[in-house]
């Protein structure tokens, strides 16, 4: 049997002397493990949501425009330029690559949007409806009515531009857009639904309808459309889909500007850069606290062992020895910890993730960094917070054996044999 | 007619409209009934209301340059005093009868295609005016240039052989305007105006005002063409070319109606 194995086998027969102690501090740790998982479940899922909420919503993951369209976002700075693409080529490249998932034609134009008495200024979005779910929530956030309809004169606004233009499903209105040939758009449109997503920029501003009529509104050719919203398969893998588009469209001749959500909401990669940082101190924190408690204890067991210290080294064992029993009797106890700690700490995550405690009677929906954010205690499950845990909890319980470890070994055997304290 | 759209960067398109109207019918008014103002505001006053007379009804052509379109349209225009102001679009076909009507500071648009008028609110003022480079705001803002402005002659003398005054024009503190101040020079032997030069808060020029082809019209001398130059669109512009214009044909205020907004008066 080799040395080391000897230590680890003095050391788990060690753990197991006094078991009550033992618990205790299993149990300790084990609770920090969870502790720190579920506070780590809870601060990613809000970055979750926030990405989600803030790329889902409404713009995807990935925006392809032609060249020169941001920040201006002129009406004339389509795809192609002038000449347009051929749209459904477009898709079909697009749609191709690896880890996209959906991808939907966009056309954009300001306009003044009219109902009664009511004026205001107004966010025209032409989009296509089946295309446009896969990608985005925001036509699922219709609270009444149905979806406009192709080479149908409808739209469907938002809650907040609704209510300012005392608008409602049924209402008439009047859309009015500097057309591409520099004549003004204006037509009467029905009010076929009214949509609400919490976000105020697109509750407020935004009206939506079939991509074809508001190319027709502002005299543009089918094939000209000012942006490509795509969805991934998963949004940390976007910067490197977006990397794969130009050999995409490669055949199609079209000079484009992609963007990963990164690029387009940096307060939202910001923020996730934050909250990542935020969990080592998460972990910090929870095992600060518990590096004394282990530490105490370790060194009321190595006291009572002094004796028995001092007779093995007495016998001709090696300092690193007692080094290593001590510090191996913390990691199997860590190891334990780190085992009960998960059999208590999935469930709950389990549990949490799905069946989120709703506060929103408390402090109701609330926007971060641009995005909305639902008030529930959401927890994400992943393997990064159960992984941080355990490597904080093993580096705790090792730092807290050290100190107790060298101080035993430290010990004259024949001072403490001789009954010195 | 407004919109805020990227295209619509310089304030006011509607406005810019109107405001020629205005600046047309202050050309209008006929040399030899100015008598000698005293002080730059007076100068700046007699001048506009020289140009713009007691009322006035006109024709116009606008020409429309941008980087991405040109636009030919035909306006009939009716204006009284400072305060009130009716724009029709005569051609092309597809928008005749789309019209605009100012009464004090308040804008409407009627829009035949949909049969609808709309009011234009405060917050839109700075929408283009028919994709032009004038503003609903330089409608409105443009006929109170002594109530917004203090002016001061800036330069007073000789300009490549033609005796002028040079005015600054400086906003009001209380006065929300777009500009941080304005230069407009008037030919001091027939009152005309010349040019006008408009400068944006960082102290550049935003945009300039031609105005040439001085010619009596409805019987007082006008300067029958105005250009604006965008700065930073060299290659764009706005011209509007008077074809007639009659002066105080006796509107009323009851002329410039949402009634006659809708239909031809």
């Amino acid at each position: 049997m080799t040395s080391g194995r000897i230590w680890g086998r003095i050391a788990r027969r060690n753990v197991r002397r006094n078991r009550r102690r033992t618990a205790i501090t299993v149990g300790a740790l084990a609770l920090g493990f969870v502790a720190s998982t579920v506070m780590i479940g809870l601060s990613e899922g809000i970055v979750a949501q926030m990405i989600e909420n803030g790329t889902d919503l409404l713009t995807g993951q990935i925006r392809v425009h032609g060249p020169g369209y941001e920040p201006e976002r002129s009406l004339y700075s389509t795809l192609g330029g002038r000449a347009g693409v051929d749209l459904d080529q477009m898709l079909a490249a697009i749609g191709g690559v690896a880890g996209i998932e959906a991808v939907t034609p966009r056309v954009y134009a300001g306009g003044l949007v009219s109902s009664g008495e009511e004026t205001a200024a107004g966010i025209l979005m032409g989009v296509d409806p089946e295309l446009e779910s896969s990608v985005s929530r925001i036509l699922s956030a219709l609270e009444q009515g149905r979806l406009p309809r192709r080479r149908e004169r409808e739209v469907i606004l938002g809650q907040v531009l609704a209510d300012r233009l005392r608008a409602e499903e049924g209402s008439e209105i009047v859309l009015v857009a500097p057309a591409a040939d520099g004549s003004m758009g204006n037509d009467v449109f029905r009010v076929v639904g009214v949509f609400r997503t919490g976000a105020a920029e697109l509750d407020a501003a935004y009206v939506l309808l079939h991509i074809e009529v508001l190319q027709a509104l502002v005299a543009l050719d089918r094939g000209r459309v000012h942006e490509l919203a795509a969805s991934v398969d998963d949004v940390w893998s976007s910067t490197e889909v977006v990397d794969l588009l130009p050999a995409a469209i490669s055949s199609l001749d079209v000079e484009v500007a992609a963007e990963p959500w990164t690029r387009f909401r940096p307060d939202l990669a910001e923020y996730a850069q934050l909250a990542a940082s935020f969990n080592w101190i998460i972990v910090l924190i929870v095992f600060v606290m518990a590096v004394f408690g282990v530490a105490n204890t370790m060194l009321m067991a190595t006291w009572e062992r002094r004796r028995e210290f001092a007779v093995v080294r007495a016998l001709g064992a090696p300092v690193t020895g007692i080094v290593r029993t001590v510090v191996s009797e913390t990691m199997v106890l860590g190891v334990v910890a780190i085992a009960l700690g998960v059999a208590v700490a999935a469930p709950i995550v389990f549990w949490w993730s799905q069946a989120p405690p709703d506060l929103s009677w408390i402090v109701g929906d609330f926007t971060m960094a641009g995005a909305l954010v639902e008030a529930n205690l959401r927890v994400e499950p992943s393997v990064k917070g159960p992984l941080l845990s355990a490597t904080g909890l093993l580096i705790t319980v090792f730092l807290a054996g050290l100190y107790p470890a060298v101080r035993s070994a430290r010990q004259r055997p024949a001072d403490t044999l001789a009954g010195a304290e | 007619m407004d919109v805020p759209c990227s295209r619509a960067r310089h304030p006011g398109l509607l406005a810019r409209a109107a405001s020629l109207a205005a600046v047309f019918l202050v050309l209008a008014s006929h040399v030899s009934s100015a008598q000698a103002p005293a002080t730059a505001r007076d100068i700046v006053d007699h001048v506009d209301r020289l140009l713009r007379g007691e009322s006035s009804v006109g024709r116009l052509v606008m020409e429309i340059e941008t980087a991405n379109w040109s636009r030919h349209l035909e306006l009939e225009v009716w204006s009284r005093g400072r305060k009130h102001a009716l724009i029709r679009v005569l051609s092309p076909r597809s928008e005749a009868g789309t019209a605009t009507l100012m009464v004090e500071e308040q804008v409407w648009n009627y829009l035949p295609r949909a049969d609808r008028t709309i009011k234009i609110p405060p917050s839109l003022m700075v929408g283009s005016w028919m994709g032009s480079h004038f503003t609903n705001d330089d409608l409105v803002k443009e006929s109170q240039l002594i109530d917004d402005y203090d002016i001061e002659i800036a330069f007073e003398g000789d300009r490549d052989g033609v005796e002028v005054w040079e005015f600054e024009l400086i906003p009001k503190p209380e006065v929300a305007v777009v500009w941080s101040r304005l230069e407009y020079q008037v030919r001091k032997g027939d009152m005309m105006p010349t040019w006008a030069r408009y400068y944006d808060e960082d102290g550049a020029v935003a945009r300039s005002l031609q105005f040439s082809d001085f010619e009596v019209m409805g019987g007082r001398l006008v300067p029958s063409v105005m250009q604006i130059l965008p700065a930073d669109k060299p290659e764009e512009s706005t011209v509007v070319r008077y074809e007639s214009i009659e002066f105080d044909i006796g509107l009323s205020t009851d002329f410039f109606s949402l009634r006659n907004l809708r239909t031809a008066p």
